[in-house]
């Protein structure tokens, strides 16, 4: 499977390139034969005059690259920080069924929660500066990296614990080299869940008290139809967000070459 | 078949007839009323609420209104730019002003209230701001794209203050009571019942409006039409103005009247509603129609320039793109409706 998927994806390149093409050449054409109000559309010459506007002048007090840092530092501690706890916690579930039932009632509770619903709360409870953001992405993050943890503990094959064990293993050297490298492929791939998810969320969290990051910039231009910038800010999160998977798979794949073999 | 051998060019003709008149007559029973007129409007104590709640706006225009509650101007403009909306119902004039200068295809027919002290700034008394230099370094809430908003970037501007110096935070209302019982900010521009909540809890005025509407900052809340929707008709919109200024005359004439109608309709008390009232100076239909505020028709007031100024603000602040010459905003206010409305 592993071996066939890079072939694929080679041979069907130009596939994808066609569709970007076609995609770019009719917004072109709809916007250059002014088909579309560029306040609903804007042209490809506006998005690039407006981009390179954001990159020399800013937005409102912060430089282009400083909103995105902020955001990337956001994401990256709140990220960082849930994906961590939750996988000690989703580990711990996994292997102390004991853990599992006092855990999994808040674990499962908080997984599917919308955050918008308990962002004053956080704003009570955390204030209006970093910590409040970083929390509402912390809790975003863990749940899923839990369930991931925990799922990858679980199904971990009975017979290696048993070869380990037979072969005298103790049951922290059980949980260390067996259990834990068996459910890591798991981990990444909760982890790269979650940082879509964790990713998702950003605006949420920097609408709160916001005046920076890469997401109120386009909730902020958004709230005058400026349009250009909204797109722009757009085509950055996604870029943003490819570059951030791209990064996690690239780990995943040095970490856990053995997965899938 | 066979009613296709019947069918000569006689009855094409008579039914051709017909169904011309047909059309003709509903056309004009249209344009007197329409089926139905959407509004954004926001829940607030403010005389437009008794006309609302005493079902006065569907009186006068001889239809039925679907109301959707908005949570900013900006997203009235949003709704009549998608063609999801007929009117916007006391949309700030910052808004107002980024939509004519976008080209949104609205009309500006009547004002509800020139906002004036109604939305201030409000300082925490411990935190010792006397002067514009005290704003250093401190901390200051508001809602981002409103009239507030746009008030506080003026008074910046006024004091040449910078946002460097000055951090301002972008929040809704709930939000600035809820940072302010923290003592996460100092300071914040907004409305009541915001206001009303944080000046109780420590706050007090830190007076701004007077200077900043001589300074052209001036703020009010306004209504705008559809342009597509008040052409085809003009007779449910002039019907739509009527209906508020026979609520603000009920407010003139007997306030604690109007104020139990409109604090049942905002769910307040009736003192909370007179008091918020009393904040706002609702300018009469006729007034409005003079060169201080949008002027008689044809000869568009003052507040062509006022709009014009937000608008190039805005501009500075890179909300909105460009400004178009005054010209534009003079001929975005349509007055026919208000004067008829008037009588």
């Amino acid at each position: 499977m592993r071996a066939e998927r890079p072939a694929k994806a080679e041979r069907f390149w130009p596939i994808t390139l066609a569709s970007v093409a076609i995609l770019f050449a009719l917004w072109a054409g709809v916007s250059v034969l002014g088909l579309v109000n560029p306040l609903f559309l804007p042209g490809p010459g506006l998005l690039f005059s407006s981009f390179i506007d954001l990159l020399f002048n800013g937005y409102k007090g912060y430089s282009l690259p400083a909103h995105i840092g902020v955001s990337l530092m956001r994401v990256a501690l709140g990220f960082g920080s849930g994906a961590i706890v939750g996988t000690l916690i989703g580990l711990g579930m996994g292997a102390m069924p004991l853990f599992d039932a006092f855990a999994a009632p808040f674990v499962e509770f908080l997984r599917p929660l919308p955050q918008l619903a308990y962002l004053v709360l956080l704003i009570v409870w955390f204030g209006i500066g970093e910590t409040s953001k970083i929390v509402l992405l912390f809790l975003t993050a863990l749940p899923v990296a839990a369930i991931a943890a925990r799922d990858g503990v679980r199904n971990v094959p009975r017979e290696r614990i048993q070869a380990a064990r037979a072969l005298g293993a103790s049951p922290g050297q059980i949980f260390r080299h067996v259990i834990f490298f068996s459910a890591l492929p798991e981990i990444f791939v909760g982890a790269r869940l979650a940082i879509g998810i964790v990713y998702a969320t950003l605006i949420a969290a920097e609408i709160i008290a916001g005046s920076d990051g890469i997401g109120w910039l386009v909730f902020d231009a958004g709230r005058f139809l400026r349009s250009d910038y909204v797109f722009v800010g757009v085509l950055l999160i996604g870029l943003m967000g490819l570059g951030l998977d791209f990064g996690l798979r690239t780990l995943e794949r040095r970490v856990v070459h053995w997965a899938g073999k | 078949m066979r009613t296709g051998k019947h069918f000569n060019r006689r009855h094409v003709l008579a039914a051709g007839l017909g169904f011309g008149a047909g059309a003709a007559v509903m056309r004009s029973a249209r344009a007197a009323a329409p089926p139905e007129a959407r509004v954004g409007y926001f829940v607030e104590t403010k005389p437009t609420m008794i006309a609302k709640s005493l079902g006065w706006f569907a009186d006068a225009m001889n239809t039925k209104i679907a109301w959707s509650e908005m949570g900013s101007g900006a997203e009235i403009n949003t709704g009549i730019a998608a063609g999801g909306l007929d009117f916007g119902l006391a949309i700030g004039s910052s808004p107002v002003a980024a939509g004519i200068a976008q080209g949104l295809g609205y009309q500006l027919i009547g004002m509800v209230d020139n906002i004036g002290p109604a939305e201030e700034m409000t300082v925490r008394a411990s935190a010792n701001i006397a002067r514009p230099a005290d704003f250093i370094g401190k901390k200051v809430g508001t809602p981002f794209g409103s009239t507030s908003h746009f008030r506080l970037m003026g008074f910046l501007a006024v004091n040449h203050l910078s946002q460097g110096e000055v951090t301002v935070l972008d929040m809704s209302p709930e939000q600035i009571v809820a940072a302010w019982k923290r003592g996460d900010i100092d300071a914040a521009y907004v409305w009541s019942p915001a206001k009303a909540e944080i000046l109780a809890d420590g706050g007090k005025v830190y007076e701004t409006y007077k200077e900043l509407d001589a300074a052209g900052y001036v703020i009010a809340d306004l209504i705008v039409v559809r342009t597509a929707f008040a052409r085809r008709y003009p007779d449910a919109v002039a019907g739509f103005l009527s209906a508020y200024g026979k609520a603000l005359n009920l407010y003139v004439t007997d306030p604690d009247k109007a104020a139990a109608i409109i604090g049942k309709a905002a769910g307040v008390s009736a003192a909370v509603a007179k008091a918020n009232l009393a904040e706002y100076d609702f300018v009469s239909l006729k007034d409005q129609l003079s060169a201080d505020w949008l002027g008689p028709p044809g000869s568009p007031g003052k507040f062509a320039e006022v709009l014009h100024g937000t608008a190039s603000f805005l501009v500075q602040q890179k909300s909105i793109r460009a400004a178009p010459p005054l010209a534009v905003f003079e001929k975005a206010i349509n007055t026919t409706y208000l004067a008829k409305a008037v009588g």
